[in-house]
């Protein structure tokens, strides 16, 4: 290290003390609720006086958490895999396509990533009320789906627009269709991409709560289930259940990361 | 390089077509049509009609603004979400610029902590400070056996409490993008500076400042976009007693049934988004 770059590098004590304090507070959540979750206490003591499954044992031996996490699972299994299908194809459209108004349809697809989810919720409320489809599987697989499509719409452009066009110019010159092209080039080429697409939308869909407290009625799912109960009382089985999510966002992090290794264009699309 | 970004948007069909790829987007069109476009415009539409008969009428903006209440959640929403902006770039701009001059190693660790907290559900990170700062909470249970407290104190469930929420959740999204901004400036300039002889702070506040201002500009609109539209937090931490815009949206619909006021609040609140989304566009163009 030079000299330069080394004096470059003192930092004054109290930026350093600020730094590592804010970042103390961000990481703090799950510094505690880790913890906690292990405690043998039912109430909420720290550090806490033993350590225990119980309430891990407690969520598992739960039928109506067992019921809310397979209702998350599917939903979230049906609203990504919807989601990387008209979202795949809509970003191989935008990217490799010429047609007018191509901006204007791109801002459409991000939109529901800006616009705020608490007016998405509202207008699909209303609308799915009409249609009585409100409280029902199929709305809310709706709802999610178009959540997470901006995400994958995202994430797949990149892919498609580091993939080297000259090679399905090659493809198009043998003859090859443009939907042969996508198929059997353009998307084996991309699946590192899009399997990290699928994972960021899953994620996404398993997480969410505004739209989901509007459209699910009975259907449970388990944030619906959490906000619920921090609403009412403090369970220390939400301790659980929030490291069981920290933990499972945490690897699909370390997934998506290894994915984009693979497919070396993905990295500044996602951070 | 150049062949493949120009060749990016032709295809290499002789007889382009103008609608050429069209197809491919055309299932994604639709479905966002249905699913989001049509539900958006029927809001805005509700908004505009008289409840009963369903004539258009602005009845709905009218009463929205002789019961006074709506303006003063929107005032108190466009307040916390204020101070909730400018104490997150207090704090996160130290950070980001602190990270951002770490050995490589440490860079790496502390961004990586940041990316953590930032793939955390919020509803878990908010659910943490009931844990921590509720009345049956650890600090509460410590100062409660420490003899300082004989009854809890309340930490939460005020506009403080939904503040701190808030701001937890936010901060990564100002300090990634800040974080990158920073990268971004050449350590030439500053190198420049000092050997022309400037100060430590002169070369802060009149070179890596102004070069990073557009940055922590854009970073400061989108998070007070996204508070803007907070439900969650202030609906966990503000125990009901600290009702945001998004908060009423929901008591409108799920309580009092009054889609068409909830239609007024959604229709008020998507215009200032885009608003303040159009001037995030314009600064991260800046600070590109």
């Amino acid at each position: 290290m030079s000299e330069a770059a080394h004096s470059s590098r003192r930092q004054p004590l109290w930026l350093t003390m600020l730094g590592l304090l804010t970042l103390v507070f961000m990481c703090l959540p799950v510094m505690i609720v880790v913890p906690m979750s292990f405690s043998s206490a039912q109430s909420l003591e720290f550090p806490p006086p033993g350590l225990s499954l119980r309430w891990y044992t407690a969520f598992f031996g739960n039928e109506v958490w067992a019921q809310a996490g397979v209702n998350s699972l599917l939903l979230a299994t049906l609203a990504s895999t919807i989601a990387l299908i008209l979202g795949t194809l809509a970003a191989y459209g935008l990217v490799r396509g010429v047609f007018p108004g191509k901006a204007v349809i791109e801002a459409n697809f991000m939109a529901p990533m800006i616009v705020p989810s608490i007016i998405t919720a509202v207008a699909l409320f209303i609308v799915f009320a009409k249609l009585r489809i409100l409280g029902t599987f199929f709305g809310l697989v709706l709802g999610h789906t178009i959540l997470v499509i901006p995400y994958v719409v995202l994430i797949m452009q990149v892919a498609i627009r580091a993939f080297d066009v000259r090679i399905e110019h090659v493809a198009a010159t043998l003859g090859a269709s443009r939907m042969l092209i996508l198929c059997k080039i353009v998307l084996p080429n991309l699946l590192p991409s899009a399997a990290a697409a699928w994972i960021f939308a899953f994620v996404i869909s398993f997480d969410e709560v505004v739209v989901t407290l509007f459209l699910a009625g009975t259907n449970m799912t388990i944030p619906k289930r959490m906000f619920n109960e921090l609403i009412m009382q403090i369970n220390p089985t939400i301790t659980a259940v929030a490291t069981l999510l920290i933990g499972f966002n945490i690897l699909a992090l370390f997934l998506i990361l290894a994915l984009s290794r693979r497919g070396t264009h993905l990295r500044k699309g996602i951070v | 390089m150049a062949a493949v970004s120009d060749a990016g948007e032709v295809y290499p069909s002789r007889h382009q077509r103008r609608w050429e790829g069209f197809g491919f987007l055309a299932p994604l069109l639709f479905f966002a049509l249905i699913v989001f476009d049509v539900p958006l415009l029927i809001v805005v539409f509700w908004s505009f009609s008289d409840p009963d008969t369903g004539f258009p009428s602005l009845g709905t903006y009218a009463a929205f603004i002789e019961s006074g209440s709506y303006a003063r959640i929107i005032w108190r929403t466009f307040l916390i979400a204020s101070e909730v902006t400018i104490a997150t770039a207090l704090i996160g701009y130290p950070l980001a610029y602190w990270i951002s001059r770490l050995e490589q190693r440490s860079q790496f660790i502390a961004i990586g902590l940041v990316t953590m907290t930032f793939w955390v559900s919020i509803l878990v990170r908010t659910y943490a400070w009931i844990v921590m700062l509720g009345n049956g909470g650890i600090l509460n249970r410590w100062l409660q056996s420490l003899g300082i407290v004989s009854r809890p104190m309340e930490f939460l469930y005020n506009e403080g409490g939904v503040a701190v929420g808030m701001i937890n959740v936010l901060l990564p999204f100002l300090v990634l993008p800040l974080y990158a901004a920073m990268r971004r400036v050449d350590p030439r300039l500053l190198h420049v500076a000092e050997t022309l002889g400037a100060s430590q702070l002169q070369i802060f506040w009149r070179v890596f400042f102004p070069l990073t201002a557009a940055a922590l500009g854009a970073s400061m609109v989108l998070v007070f976009i996204l508070s803007l539209g907070f439900y969650i937090t202030p609906a966990i931490l503000g125990g009901g007693r600290v009702p945001l815009i998004a908060n009423m949206m929901d008591l409108l619909i799920n309580k009092f049934a009054r889609w068409e006021m909830a239609a007024v609040n959604s229709v008020i609140l998507l215009v200032v988004t885009l608003a303040f989304y159009g001037l995030y566009q314009r600064l991260r163009e800046k600070a590109a």
